[in-house]
């Protein structure tokens, strides 16, 4: 027998001034297959055409439609109501601007990251467009493109506690784009160049190992074992550091500028 | 191509964190063994007070206890500092990572709150402990028994020997999954360990305890 579900929803436009942050109660009627982005929809469509969520491709691709699902941070349009009890609440993604209702601004972030971790390749080689494009080993280029798979929806900073407590930490989706750098036989960063990217308390040593990234990831990224790894590649760099031969970590950097 | 020019990078200068970080491991790990080595030889007062007392003349005999446990206590008060770097002491951060375990539900945000609630308790009731040993050597079955008899350190160790337990357990199982010893795939297998080793070394423990509770102090 088809449910009915009481959707308990986070409103507040921040641009209006007169708006204060409450929650709404809307009750639809379950259909089949349905998902939040379709639930979503319906609201606005029968409810209230002024409710504001974000999405795109509707496929689990563009990350969004990204918010906290009872609590969990996941992504709209791959969570089907069947998987979830009666009452529902949605709120917006913390950590993120919020534009209003369900909407938050993820992209000036994620611009700021990429920034921040330098996310490009960084090669002293000239590009001749005329010539064929350097091969690279499959394996390599599947290992590169597993980590290449986020989708940038901000579910893991959302569900960092550490990013919680301090704004500046770059969070697993950060740290993920560096994994996917040292990967890249392109790039020609040394663990040196990306110590001082990330090799502080804003970076992986301000990673408490919480795991919530890895668990909430929709699209089921390695967290854990990248940062792991990269815990160990700079926490070894940093003892190479005090070894002659390394001496000074931070003059390996200019050359890959 | 050039490329892309470089921005204003928030870029650390220096190595400090990351040598905090290794600090951190080594001294948590070599406290966990430290634990580990204590509960097993404090056990031994289930096989008979006289193999505790022989086992503790042993390690006196040796200056083990005497060089030991204030190199132990240091280890401690390091490890506590190191740690500390991660506790939320302001209230606004006390508040965001309460707010957001409770949302959240999630088993390993909550199990960090559980570290640090019993890091909290460890650092307060340790100190009186390892102060109130090392005050009073040479260390006998009779002795000790005498102290978890007496009503405020029985409260102590009744509150204490959970609370270690559990920062232990835990203590563990994050280290392992934080510098990649528990990979993902062998992450259920961290979490069964994990509580293998608190139901385990709570029993013995408590066992050890009741054993103490139970012993002529004559």
């Amino acid at each position: 027998m088809a449910r009915n579900l009481t959707f308990h929803i986070f409103r507040h436009n921040p641009a209006d001034p007169a708006s204060t942050p409450h929650m709404d109660t809307f009750v639809l009627n379950e259909t089949a297959a349905m998902t939040l982005f379709i639930a979503l929809n319906r609201i606005r469509e029968e409810h209230d055409p002024g409710l504001q969520f974000d999405f795109c491709c509707r496929a689990g691709m563009c990350g969004a439609c990204a918010m906290v699902i009872n609590g969990r941070p996941g992504l709209a349009c791959h969570t089907q109501t069947r998987d979830l009890p009666e009452s529902i609440t949605l709120l917006p993604l913390p950590f993120f601007k919020l534009v209003g209702d369900l909407s938050v601004d993820t992209g000036v972030w994620f611009r700021d990251m990429y920034q921040r971790v330098e996310s490009w390749i960084h090669t002293t080689r000239a590009f001749d467009p005329s010539k064929r494009e350097a091969r690279m080993a499959n394996a390599t280029a599947e290992a590169i493109y597993e980590l290449d798979r986020c989708i940038e929806c901000g579910c893991c900073i959302a569900a960092c506690g550490t990013a919680r407590m301090r704004e500046d930490f770059l969070g697993a989706a950060a740290l993920n784009r560096v994994a996917r750098f040292r990967l890249d036989p392109r790039d020609e960063r040394k663990d040196a160049d990306y110590f001082h990217l990330i090799g502080d308390d804003t970076g992986i040593f301000g990673c408490m190992g919480l795991l919530a990234c890895e668990d909430v990831c929709p699209k089921h990224l390695p967290l854990q074992d990248q940062l792991a790894a990269l815990r160990r590649r700079m926490a070894g760099t940093a003892l190479k550091h005090r070894l002659p031969f390394f001496r000074n970590v931070r003059k390996a950097r200019p050359a890959k500028a | 191509m050039p490329n892309p020019p470089q921005y204003a990078l928030q870029a650390p200068t220096t190595t400090g964190p990351a040598w905090a970080d290794w600090l951190q491991l080594c001294t948590g790990a070599a406290l966990l063994l430290f634990m580990w080595a204590h509960m097993l030889l404090v056990a031994s007062v289930l096989l008979g007070p006289a193999t505790m007392n022989a086992l503790a003349g042993l390690l006196e005999a040796t200056g083990l206890v005497q060089l030991g446990g204030p190199c132990i206590g240091l280890l401690f008060l390091v490890h506590c500092v190191l740690t500390a770097r991660r506790i939320p002491f302001r209230q606004l951060e006390q508040r965001a990572i309460w707010e957001h375990a409770r949302l959240l539900k999630h088993r390993d945000t909550w199990l960090w709150l559980a570290q640090v609630a019993s890091a909290l308790v460890v650092l307060v009731l340790g100190v009186a402990h390892m102060w109130t040993v090392l005050a009073d050597l040479p260390i006998t079955a009779a002795k000790s028994a005498a102290r978890v008899q007496r009503w405020p350190w029985t409260l102590l160790y009744l509150v204490l020997l959970p609370m270690v337990e559990l920062h232990v357990a835990i203590g563990f199982y994050r280290l392992g999954v934080k510098w990649g010893f528990i990979s993902s795939r062998r992450r259920p297998l961290g979490v069964k360990a994990e509580k293998l080793l608190l139901v385990v070394c709570l029993a013995i423990g408590l066992l050890t305890l009741l054993r103490f509770l139970t012993l002529s102090v004559e």
